[in-house]
């Protein structure tokens, strides 16, 4: 009898875990990129064991020698002397390469999270329809209605372009127009942000709570009217978050663009590898996490208070 | 002998400046069907906390079994929480794992992790055959593998129980089961846990603001009073006056009272 | 705030030096705007190069290769710093030493464990990961360059550290950020602090962890072409090759390819996500 029962169970879990529900295709994704890593590591030719050749470890030995700041090359270590030096490099470059970072980075993001709450609007579906807010009365006009059936989709495709070129490759080929200036950086941050802020502003769009909204258009009030009073306010608080939040990664682009050839930390550390100054080249890097850390700091101490306020 | 004895004496509890309980003494024997009655804030929900170890008193000293609960080493403490089911009023599920994974969660207290690692990710028949026959016992056994937040109210309810029951319990805590299902429910709720507290011969302590069901279901009712007993009687003596004297309203308390 | 905003602009502005006037480009960049621009819809099919060496594989040949390059350096990397950042974000996270999860004995040796140890060890992995972090990938990479000379394992290293940092930040931050009743629920049955934080507080933040996951993975993508400036043997390289030797059409090519693989992980990322919403 017990017997008869647990069989009756055991088949009856069985049925249940075969028509429970599934996230196919989830798994699937997780599976294929477990395949993909796999694959990646096989095949991939990534030299793991080549890196502790001999040569290599000469190359290593070499580095680990000059790095050494250049007065104190061959000698003991002195903290006295390496911050002397120190202090000099900072004096002379590290300083104003510090501040053009800074520099950039601000503008860059100013001038993205402008355009990307610009580009917001006509990519938020809720707002680019040919009434937004409130149910349609009567049809639209054959033009109109084309016309904001590919607002949304095109001006996010934009969105998805801006962004999917890294901020790398739109420097680089910017300096070819432009021109050198701090201008192509900014504008290659600038771009990217854009697409990426753009993209988070019109998803707070689309989540604002429709319901005054529709009361102001329901006053007959404009599509920017409703922009520019309705959701200011709303969006301000969580758009300036996602500026700071972004911003940090500009701070970390901006040391990298530099390599280019503009004048922010990166071109002096290229400079230095350049001419084999491993002991600056070093420095310099370290001056770039310095900076990328303080950024994150004012971005956290920034974020806090907009999250108070 | 199955059932476990629960014995409070003489204990306070304090958050910050509010006097939750105050010197609150008294002991339930093994099996017994207890339910604890008083408005909201009477510290109803402490005295339950109390007795699984999950609140620690200021004064005074809980006993489980006879042990007193504060002094007992960390494993031993694992191991009698582990029989003390508690249903929280409100469920307190994993919400994205499956009914049988929040079921099974319920013996984690009696494995190491590395076995509980083994248990949670791929279950042996036996386990999952055993939360199924539990899921059908509080009546949703064709929920299984489900998500539990896919699940209504009522239904995550049972889940919560069934998680209590998975664990072998000796002692069943259920705090306000009928507060978060619609009153329809609420009788089942409370129908469900007396009657597998009395099929298993365990100790049932309960937290209940309806005190008609309290009165049908308990044999034993303790009344809360801004964190006093009013009254411990068994359900036979109550009379309606006891309850009056619960829900009084005192001088000048009628705002100050809360939380 | 704004006003902060824009004195902060207009210092930016003014330190840097920059005029409006810079913004547009001299005629001849606007000659290599109108050229570049020009090929946008009819990129290289076969190599522009006036002189093709004998036995240079043709342009799609390596236009595809080099995708795979950069694909296999992205998956590398993003599953050491997977790796990493579970590790790290491990003990980056407080929830499964602090936290009021009650019950706790008024003297034991295994609070001097939670006074002492797991702090040290909380602060020592948040140190630790901001280092991480705090250097960009092209940085990193250049480092092992010049202290190790070209390899592709500096390329997986310099991608896996500082995504790894960055991943167990946002893991630790998404586990202790969970809900923590579940967590006091199994805590009250006799689990243990590590029992919880894996059954009850990891799978809560699970779907938020794939997620980024998968958006991590099409950065690191980006970051893999990117590498290939500085000498691997990724999709970069080669933009930035043709683009030097003047072959806009091959650079569209590449531009192309590089668009399509961000384009798919950015679709694939996205329905991974909607699909793992409650």
């Amino acid at each position: 009898m017990r017997r008869q029962e647990d069989k009756g169970r055991s088949q009856e879990v069985q049925l249940l875990l075969a028509e429970r529900p599934r996230n196919r295709f989830v798994r699937g994704s997780l599976y294929l990129l477990l395949a993909l890593i796999m694959v990646s590591w096989t095949f991939g030719d990534l030299q793991v064991d080549e890196l502790f050749s001999t040569h290599r470890l000469r190359n290593l030995n070499r580095f680990l020698s000059e790095v050494r700041p250049f007065p104190l090359h061959g000698k003991e270590w002195d903290w006295g002397v390496a911050l002397s030096w120190a202090q000099e490099i900072f004096k002379r470059e590290g300083l104003e390469a510090t501040l053009s970072t800074l520099g950039i980075s601000v503008v860059a993001i100013l001038l993205a999270g402008f355009f990307g709450s610009l580009m917001a609007l006509p990519a938020a579906r809720n707002l680019a329809c040919s009434e937004p807010f409130l149910p349609e009365i009567r049809p639209p006009p054959l033009r109109a209605r084309v016309f904001y059936a590919l607002l949304a989709p095109v001006t996010r495709f934009a969105l998805i372009l801006l962004r999917a070129i890294p901020e790398y490759i739109w420097a680089f080929i910017l300096l070819a127009v432009m021109g050198p200036s701090a201008w192509p950086a900014i504008v290659a941050l600038a771009i990217h942000n854009t697409g990426i802020l753009g993209r988070l502003q019109a998803e707070t769009v689309e989540n604002v709570n429709p319901n005054p909204l529709s009361a102001l258009r329901g006053l007959g009030g404009k599509r920017s009217q409703l922009a520019a009073v309705g959701l200011l306010p709303l969006l301000l608080p969580r758009g300036l978050l996602y500026l700071f939040y972004r911003w940090e990664t500009c701070v970390r682009e901006a040391t990298v663009l530099g390599m280019l050839g503009f004048s922010s930390l990166g071109f002096w550390i290229t400079d230095a590898r350049a001419r084999l100054q491993y002991d600056r080249f070093l420095f310099f890097v370290l001056l770039g996490a310095a900076v990328v850390l303080i950024g994150d700091f004012i971005s956290a101490f920034l974020r806090r208070i907009v999250r108070k306020a | 002998m199955k059932g476990t004895s629960l014995e409070l004496d003489g204990v306070s509890v304090q958050y910050g400046n509010t006097t939750a309980l105050e010197a609150v003494s008294l002991s339930i024997s093994a099996g017994e069907r207890v339910g604890l009655v008083g408005p909201s804030g009477s510290g109803k929900t402490t005295l339950l906390r109390l007795l699984n170890g999950s609140v620690l008193p200021d004064q005074g000293d809980v006993h489980v079994s006879g042990s007193p609960l504060y002094t007992l080493s960390r494993t031993d403490l694992r191991r009698v929480r582990a029989s003390i089911g508690f249903v929280y009023q409100d469920h307190r599920l994993v919400p994205n794992l499956q009914v049988s994974q929040n079921v099974i969660a319920g013996q984690l207290g009696r494995v190491s992790l590395l076995k509980s690692l083994r248990m949670m990710l791929f279950p042996s028949r036996v386990m999952v055959e055993k939360a199924h026959e539990i899921l059908c016992r509080v009546g949703i056994g064709e929920k299984l593998f489900e998500r539990t937040d896919h699940l209504s109210g009522g239904q995550q309810q049972r889940v919560a129980i069934a998680r209590a029951l998975f664990q072998e319990p000796q002692v069943l805590l259920a705090d306000e089961p009928v507060s978060s299902v619609d009153p329809a429910r609420a009788k089942d709720a409370v129908e469900l846990l007396t009657r597998i507290s009395r099929e298993e011969n365990l100790t049932l302590v309960m937290s209940l603001h309806n005190l008609d069901l309290a009165r049908e279901y308990c044999e034993r009712l303790i009344g809360l009073r801004r964190g006093r007993i009013v009254f411990d009687e068994p359900t036979s003596s109550i009379q309606e006056s006891h309850f009056s004297e619960l829900y009084r309203i005192g001088e000048g308390e009628m705002l100050a009272d809360g939380a | 705030m704004i006003l902060c905003l824009m004195i902060a602009f207009v210092w930016a502005y003014s330190h840097l030096g920059l005029r409006g006037e810079d913004l547009h480009p001299s005629s001849g960049g606007l000659k290599v705007l109108g050229e570049f621009a020009a090929r946008a819809l009819t990129p290289a099919l076969t190599s522009e190069a006036d002189f093709v060496p004998e036995g240079t594989r043709p342009l799609l040949y390596i236009a595809l290769s080099s995708a795979r390059t950069t694909l296999f350096f992205a998956a590398a990397g993003m599953s050491l710093g997977l790796f990493l950042g579970i590790v790290l974000g491990f003990f980056s996270s407080t929830s499964w030493w602090a936290g009021d999860f009650g019950g706790v004995r008024r003297s034991s040796p295994s609070r001097i464990l939670g006074r002492v140890l797991f702090p040290v060890l909380y602060g020592g992995s948040r140190v630790i990961i901001n280092l991480m972090r705090s250097t960009h990938e092209v940085l990193w990479a250049v480092l092992f360059l010049t202290a190790f000379g070209l390899s592709n394992t500096a390329a997986v290293l310099a991608i896996a550290i500082p995504y790894g940092g960055t991943l167990a930040k946002i893991f630790s931050e998404m586990v202790d950020e969970t809900t923590r009743e579940p967590a006091h629920a199994l805590r009250g049955a006799g689990a243990s602090g590590l029992q919880t934080y894996s059954f009850a507080l990891v799978p809560q933040a699970l779907p938020d962890m794939i997620g980024y996951s998968f958006y991590r993975f099409e950065c690191a993508l980006r970051s893999s072409a990117i590498l290939g400036f500085f000498g691997f043997p990724t999709l970069g390289l080669f933009i930035r090759q043709s683009f030097s030797s003047l072959n806009y059409g091959e650079v569209w090519t590449f531009l192309y390819v590089l668009l399509g693989m961000v384009l798919i992980f950015d679709w694939w990322s996205g329905a991974v996500r909607r699909r793992l919403a409650p």
